[in-house]
């Protein structure tokens, strides 16, 4: 007979299971060069499938935090669907600046080449902890600063004067900015050490 | 805080509400016709057709390739926008509305600064002008004292009573007016000092009970919303009460001539026939009221004018209360006057006596 107690154990568990979130892997490279790999369901967020589609730069913003010297490290992804030549445009830029650019045909290509691991930072502790922030931004600081720029225009810069165009520059431009359209967090602890 | 100051608080907060419901209206508006849906779909449907342009006329290739860019830019702008429009609003209207308030601020702040120049100016034009005829009535009163005296004695040698008695009457009234002449002229300046305005009520009551013949002189001690003071009917009887709960109004007055004020209101109200007068204080300052017949509304203007009299009297009582008050940093006011009886207001000075 199946008791309360247990009942509420399994709904608290599958509660758990539906929330629980897929996780990056991690490998470690030689250096101590800690490199993520992340999940493809990012990919297949609802909002962020949406987002890629729009024609805008989808940007993936990951911030290591590495909690023993609480010293950040991170990576970005750009991921932008040209609608001209009907490709992924996308760039990776890692922790040592080191940049990768492609055009990619496929969407089955693009997520192939998001399983690529994304390196991270490097240390040279035999054991970190991490917690990884990846923030999804609908849009690139370029396209921010062009819609910004192309609203101050509206607001007067052409036509006003100096003062009306600095107000709504201060109004505008503080204002627009690319908040993200969902975060994930992850907490690992790794070890360094080679077996 | 004072009612007025809660007013205007009042007001500018219902006028940047008013303002600010119009302007959300406003700016949605304006943002809205630029983020239409259609207008995104038409940007869409342009950029469609240029990718289909390219194969219909690939030697136009490049030129619709710029099209598409410039209508993939606009579309970009459009959509950051469109993602920042909650925010934008907000901060758009936060900043009017801001600016909306400092105005009104500035503008309550400029009209109270306004008024309170004009209140100091008609104070100070009012003091010159009795102060003028303070000095001319003294003058007066110091001339007329001697022929006065003379002109009694003289009569005094009259054979005829019946006319010794008629000229002594004339000679009388005319030495009335010079006294008051004499006080007018002789009133002094005010030496201030912190007095519990309840406590000075209270005893003027007591000492004054008698000194009109038919007239009440009682303190009110309700103080009722909006300032008006509960009164006993005249159905009712009319105990003596005591202004005891409002003993923590402390005032700077000079007590002698803040007791001749009230004299000079009693003794008006006694002219107009009152049965009685009721002292209430409402919110520091004190509403004197009586039942009598009112000021006529042809005198009511100027009132505190010296001269201006309903018939009995010089018509310096007002103007001398007016005067001793100003120079206290307050005011007399007339409130309120009909058939049905007349409210004066007195309003004291920063209670530091400074």
């Amino acid at each position: 007979m199946v008791t309360r107690a247990s009942l509420f154990a399994l709904i608290v568990a599958v509660a758990a299971l539906a929330h629980a979130q897929p996780r990056p892997s991690f490998t470690v490279q030689p250096g101590g060069v800690v490199a993520a790999t992340l999940p493809a369901s990012v990919l297949q967020d609802p909002g962020v499938r949406r987002q890629l589609g729009s024609g805008l730069t989808t940007t993936f913003l990951v911030v290591a935090r590495l909690r023993e010297t609480d010293s950040l490290s991170g990576a970005r992804v750009e991921i932008r669907y040209d609608l001209w030549d009907e490709v992924w445009l996308v760039r990776r830029i890692e922790f040592d600046r080191r940049e990768d650019r492609q055009r990619i045909a496929s969407r089955d290509a693009l997520e192939k080449w998001w399983r690529a691991p994304l390196r991270l930072l490097s240390t040279s502790r035999e054991r970190v902890s991490l917690q990884i922030d990846l923030s999804v931004l609908p849009f690139s600081a370029a396209e921010e600063e062009d819609a910004r720029q192309w609203i101050s225009k509206s607001g007067g810069v052409g036509t006003g004067g100096a003062g009306n165009a600095g107000f709504v520059e201060a109004l505008i431009g503080t204002t627009i900015s690319a908040r993200p359209i969902t975060t994930f967090r992850w907490n690992v602890a790794l070890s360094l050490k080679e077996p | 805080m004072t009612r007025s100051a809660i007013l205007v608080v009042l007001t500018i907060a219902a006028a940047t509400l008013a303002f600010w419901a119009v302007l959300h209206q406003i700016s949605s508006l304006w943002l809205d016709v630029a983020l239409r849906p259609e207008v995104r779909e038409a940007l869409a449907r342009s950029m469609e057709d240029q990718k289909k342009l390219r194969s219909l006329d690939p030697e136009k290739r490049e030129e619709y390739r710029r099209r598409f860019d410039a209508t993939r830019r606009l579309l970009n702008r459009i959509e950051v926008i469109r993602m920042n429009r909650a925010a934008m609003l907000r901060r758009f209207e936060l900043t009017l509305l801001v600016a909306f308030a400092l105005v009104a601020v500035l503008a309550a702040m400029s009209l109270s600064i306004r008024y309170r120049r004009a209140r100091e100016r008609e104070r100070r034009l009012y003091l010159e002008r009795v102060t003028t005829l303070q000095e001319t009535a003294r003058r007066h009163a110091h001339e007329i004292k001697g022929p006065l005296t003379a002109a009694r004695l003289e009569a005094e040698r009259i054979a005829d009573a019946h006319i010794r008695q008629s000229v002594t009457e004339e000679l009388d009234r005319l030495a009335r007016f010079t006294r008051e002449f004499s006080t007018f002229g002789g009133l002094g300046k005010p030496v201030l000092r912190r007095e519990s305005l309840g406590q000075m009520i209270d005893e003027f009551c007591t000492t004054f009970a008698q000194a009109w013949p038919g007239l009440d002189v009682i303190p009110s001690v309700a103080r009722e919303p909006g300032g008006v003071s509960r009164q006993a009917s005249a159905s009712q009887p009319r105990p003596r009460r005591s202004l005891a709960d409002a003993r923590d109004d402390i005032v700077c007055v000079d007590r002698d001539l803040f007791r001749q004020v009230l004299v000079n209101l009693c003794t008006n109200s006694a002219h107009a026939n009152a049965t009685r007068v009721t002292f209430a204080i409402v919110h520091g300052a004190l509403d004197v009221t009586d039942d009598g017949a009112g000021v006529p509304e042809s005198l009511r203007a100027r009132i505190f004018d010296p001269y201006v009299t309903t018939g009995r009297g010089m018509g310096l009582g007002l103007a001398i209360s007016r005067k001793v008050l100003l120079e206290h940093g307050g005011d007399l006011r007339l409130v309120e006057s009909s058939a049905a009886g007349t409210t004066f207001r007195i309003t004291f000075g920063e209670p530091t006596c400074s």
